[in-house]
């Protein structure tokens, strides 16, 4: 029994890691912003795409410059959506943002057919960690342990943004109180472009990590998008220990889904989703939403 | 190639095309010598747009050749095309709309068997034939059956047959433990049961190890990888195809689990060149219509990859035939008439690229094989890329892998 | 089941109470009733007259938009009057249409009493579901309701010995005549206008004002003594009741149901269509409906590219037409109000007070004035 619960341990890990990173991004945008952005599984897709592109076949340090060159594109793209379209709508309503994000959505997703096809493509994972690791009479792919560690990497760097260079109290002070934060000296607008650009380059470098184990292709965007929303609202939106916290339960439970009953796996998730939002409607991490 | 004719429901033009399409009980081939259309609808957008594309093409190129050797009955063809989407309303609106408006007299598509079954007797209610060249759903032939209605690709039954076939052979009469491996839906539950009844039939001694049933286009499959991964079955029986078999491969193949198992899956040409050099070596393939396994294929293989780049896939081979089948139909009942055109049809030998195809009367689905053969470990010398070991080819015969007239009619009820 | 008295008890008190609030209310300055009633009543005869002129192929495309007119305007109960913005609709329309083809393919019920029996099972829905959506605020009631909605989704995809799973169900399942395209779009088009009839009163009657001022102020609402969750669970279970009801016209115009019927995106286009439309008028969603289908009809059978051109006018209505195109169309008529001065005393059509500032007090007839709370509003 013992290696099946190490191949599942890191299973679940993997999958959790890689959703933490797109989540992180999506519950940052609506932390700022009180965005949802739907366009996220774009950039998501495109990091994936881009990969491919930049990377070809290679599996040396062509494979990492790579990771880093898409992550950097698609947060150039994310920043020039903010700068052009979003920040025109920041005063509309939230119905009228989500819409905005829609309309992204649809147009990305026919440019990425324009540039890359409908054929689906792949891309090498780097030499290094194209085998398998064995532990304990358990094998499991050796790439999976760069997920997890692109993870961690990615809550430590955010850990420390939030947390140790007090950006984290001025994206709250952003949405509770902007006129204050202004009058004390802060660029609201470019700390708003900033965080745009920083959900972009999450969903990128996610995209990006992910590529060398998935089929790259169309609707990468959509099925992503909603895994993402899950994992946010779960964790509590706004809180990037959540997006954590919720990537895992979402991970464990398709693992513990598809043992006990596989036809209700993929609807557990959504009865959790209910029940976290039944008991506790801010997330599970998520602060409280001031009351007028 | 579009229709530049402007409609708008609110538009009085429009109003009185309505006027002169209505109480029409089906569709007039265009008046004097001008072009004739033919409609297809398929998924061109989307997680499984590369199917419906790829079938575009097929049925783009068909056409090019007929009107290079003249067209039609002295007509020009042309192709008017949409995309459903994969959802069933859209494809039903776009063939009504290719019907009644751009008077399609031949109906090609779509990728999904659901948005087939909403197709299929809106044909046959204004009489027009309609070809399935990728959805390959037994039920299209079987409980919906209609007259105008053709399938000239290997149905969800011969696949999983022909699939089944090539693991009996393997083997040799031993016991062997198997697992599954299948998208959560109904195609995905059908071709599994349709696998297991036919090692069933074949009185294969198999013990079933593991079934998983990973939801479509899941990012992440490990949960239901390292199931089968613990379960160790010798074979594995994936009806995956597209994307998620890549996905599927990718993933595996982490887990070592092609070295411990066989796999069993859709190892079609646009699977190999998506995987390129992590194709499964010695995993077994199945594919509907392979341009490298086909006799007598060369010229068209040739032609395709000048003008796209690329060799043809088994939606567009399929999608070609399936225009030809027409076109032979039109020529054999000198008529564009969808009863003509059906009549001349059922029990037809039709000469396609691929030599001749029989439509068999009852059920009107063409007696063409399911190919199966083993992954190769190099790049095909002729064409580059790595397909199958040619040693391995094996093409299941129709006869042995479909249903009978009379099991059809059972179906049917 | 008090709720379910009320709702009935909301609708019957609709037809009387509406005359009355009308009277009372402080002139707005929406076009007399006499020139609504003819617009309206052009509406109608233009309707029909397409029930004759118009090509099977047309027809059916206006079939399927007078359908998801009635699907748009039941969800505008709750995004723009209620300010409530349900992601979950679909979740009943798709039920609605399930009721019909699941009876007809287990039991082989007749359509007529399917039909009938959807309302009541799609209100019963949204009852259950009201109660727990209906406690969390805003976005989370959002959330909440697209989570419902995929859950149903994640039903009729999985359990597929009971609903068919991905293929879902095709076949006869409606009485020959209505497949008929004339004689179904008329019949969609009769059940459309009578129940947006009932949801006009419905939203001009004390309860509509009750549930504006929800909207508007909800803890004065609370201070007057109504009881705010049950008046929303109310609007709820109407809404459900007729998007269900659409969602059997569905069956009508298409003969299937399948699983996207109920996932999120068909919540989104009900939600698109209310903003395309404008959700500041009682018949914007519907204008939305029919512009979204037949716009969407015409650019897939013309442009492989109809996900970039859709996506672009999304982004310009958003951008340049936040209020929709209803709002475009008061704009419109401001403007010649403001060059025809002596029309504009006479009310130019469709105008009304400057929307979204209006008090409750003003908020004339069944039209919504304020903006609607929508996900992630909770600045204020």
């Amino acid at each position: 029994m013992m290696p099946t619960a190490i191949i599942d341990t890191v299973g679940v890990l993997s999958t959790a890691g890689a959703l933490f990173i797109v989540s992180a991004g999506l519950t940052l945008v609506f932390g700022a912003m009180r965005l949802i952005n739907i366009a996220h599984g774009s950039f998501y897709m495109y990091g994936a795409f881009l990969l491919t592109t930049i990377a070809g076949a290679g599996t040396g340090l062509r494979f990492w410059l790579a990771v880093v060159a898409a992550t950097i594109v698609v947060a150039l793209i994310g920043a020039a959506v903010e700068l052009v379209i979003m920040r025109r709508v920041y005063d509309s309503e939230h119905l009228t943002q989500l819409i905005a994000t829609f309309g992204l959505f649809l147009i990305f997703a026919d440019l990425a057919l324009h540039f890359w096809g409908d054929n689906s493509r792949t891309a090498n994972p780097p030499a290094a960690f194209a085998g398998q690791v064995a532990i304990g009479g358990a094998v499991f792919p050796a790439y999976d342990l760069v997920v997890i560690a692109a993870a961690v990497a990615v809550g430590l760097g955010l850990w420390v943004l939030l947390q140790r260079s007090g950006l984290g109290w001025r994206i709250r002070a952003a949405v509770e109180d902007p006129e204050t934060l202004q009058a004390g000296g802060t660029n609201l607008p470019l700390l708003r472009t900033g965080m745009f650009t920083m959900g972009a380059l999450l969903a990128g470098l996610s995209g990006a990590i992910v590529a060398p184990q998935v089929a790259v292709a169309p609707g990468m965007d959509s099925s992503i998008v909603v895994a993402a929303f899950i994992v946010a609202i779960i964790g509590g939106l706004g809180s990037v220990p959540g997006a954590a916290l919720g990537a895992l339960i979402i991970g464990a439970a398709e693992t513990i889904g598809t043992i006990v009953a596989p036809t209700w796996a993929s609807s557990f998730i959504y009865l959790a989703m209910i029940a976290v939002l039944v008991a506790r409607p801010s997330g599970l991490l998520g602060i409280p939403e001031r009351r007028q | 190639m579009r229709h530049a004719r402007i409609l708008s429901a609110m538009a009085a033009a429009s109003l009185i095309a309505g006027v002169a399409a209505c109480g029409s009980s089906g569709p007039s081939p265009s008046a004097g010598r001008g072009p004739v259309t033919i409609g297809e609808s398929t998924t061109l957008s989307g997680a499984i747009a590369e199917l419906g594309q790829s079938g575009l093409q097929g049925v783009q190129l068909a056409v090019a050749d007929i009107n290079a050797h003249g067209g039609l009955l002295g007509h020009k063809v042309k192709v008017v095309s949409a995309d459903d989407a994969a959802t069933p309303a859209t494809g039903a609106s776009n063939v009504r709309s290719m019907i009644l408006n751009d008077h399609a007299v031949a109906i090609f598509g779509p990728v999904s068997s659901a948005v087939a079954a909403a197709e299929e007797p809106l044909a046959a209610e204004y009489k027009v034939p309609i070809f399935f060249h990728t959805s390959n759903d037994i039920n299209l032939m079987g409980k919906g059956f209609t007259k105008y209605a053709f399938q000239v690709v290997p149905n969800t039954v011969m696949e999983s047959r022909a699939a089944a076939d090539y693991l009996a052979k393997q083997s040799g009469g031993k016991p062997i433990t198997i697992a599954t491996f299948a998208p959560a839906y109904s195609f995905g539950y059908d071709t599994v049961s349709g696998f297991l009844t036919a090692l069933k039939d074949l009185h294969v001694h198999y013990k079933l190890v593991a079934q998983e049933f990973p939801p479509l286009e899941a990012p992440n499959i490990s949960a239901y990888l390292s199931k089968i991964v613990t379960a160790r079955p010798q074979y594995l029986f994936n009806a995956q195809f597209g994307g998620d078999l890549v996905t599927f491969t990718k993933q595996a193949a982490g887990y070592g689990l092609f070295a411990k198992t066989k796999v069993i899956a859709m190892y079609d040409s646009p699977v190999l060149e998506a995987l390129g050099s992590s194709a499964p070596a010695s995993a077994i393939g199945f594919d509907r219509a392979p341009f490298w396994a086909i006799p007598g294929l060369g010229a068209f293989n040739r032609e395709f990859h000048a003008r796209y780049g690329a060799w043809p896939s088994e939606w567009a081979i399929l999608a070609y035939t399936a225009v030809q089948t027409w076109a032979y139909g039109v020529k054999r009942a000198h008529s564009f008439g969808g009863d003509a055109v059906s009549a001349a049809l059922a029990g037809a030998t039709v000469p396609t690229i691929r030599g001749d195809i029989t439509i068999r009367a009852c059920d009107h689905q063409a007696e063409i094989p399911e190919y199966v053969g083993v992954v190769a470990s190099k790049p095909d010398p002729s064409y580059g890329e790595i397909l199958w070991d040619p040693s391995s080819l094996f093409a299941a015969p129709f006869a042995t892998i479909d249903l009978s007239c009379a099991q059809v009619e059972a179906l049917r009820g | 089941m008090t709720v379910a008295r009320q709702v009935l008890q909301a609708v019957a008190r609709a037809a009387a109470g509406a005359r009355r609030v009308r009277a009372s209310q402080p002139g707005g300055a929406l076009a007399p009733p006499a020139a609504r009633a003819t617009g309206l009543a052009g509406v109608a005869a233009v309707l029909v007259a397409f029930g004759f002129l118009l090509g099977a192929s047309s027809l059916l495309t206006l079939e399927e938009a007078v359908g998801l007119a009635l699907f748009a305007v039941a969800t505008n109960l709750l995004v723009g009057y209620a300010g409530l913005v349900s992601f979950g609709q679909a979740a009943f329309y798709g039920l609605g249409a399930y009721t019909v083809a699941l009876s007809w393919q287990h039991y082989n019920w007749p359509f007529w009493l399917t039909f009938t029996l959807a309302p009541v099972l799609g209100g019963a829905a949204a009852f259950l579901v009201g109660l727990v959506a209906l406690r969390a605020r805003f976005l989370y009631f959002a959330l909440l309701t697209l989570a419902f909605s995929q859950l149903f989704y994640e039903i009729a995809e999985n359990q597929y010995h009971f609903t068919s799973g991905a293929n879902g169900v095709f076949g006869p399942m409606v009485p020959s005549a209505l497949a008929q395209p004339r004689a179904g779009y008329f019949f969609v088009l009769a059940v459309v206008a009578a129940c947006l009839a009932i949801l006009w009163k419905v939203t001009a009657s004390s309860f509509g004002l009750t549930l504006r001022a929800i909207r508007e102020n909800r803890a004065r609402a609370e201070a007057l003594g109504i009881n705010v969750f049950r008046q929303e669970l109310i609007a709820f279970v109407i809404s459900g009741v007729f998007c269900s009801l659409a969602g059997t016209l569905f069956v009508v115009y298409s003969q299937s149901a399948y699983p996207e019927l109920l996932d999120w995106q068909q919540s989104g286009y009900a939600v698109f269509m209310v903003v395309i439309g404008g959700m500041f008028t009682f018949l914007g969603p519907a204008l939305g409906a029919v512009i979204y289908t037949v716009g969407q009809q015409f650019l897939i059978s013309r442009t492989a590219d109809w996900q970039l051109i859709l996506g672009a006018v999304l982004l310009l209505i958003v951008l340049f037409r936040p209020d929709g195109l209803a709002g475009l169309a008061d704009s419109a008529a401001r403007w010649l109000a403001q060059r025809v001065p002596a029309v504009m005393r006479r009310g130019a059509p469709g105008s009304k007070a400057p929307p979204r500032v209006a008090p409750v007090a003003s908020a004339s007839e069944g039209e919504p004035q304020h903006a609607a709370r929508v996900p992630g509003d909770e600045r204020e």
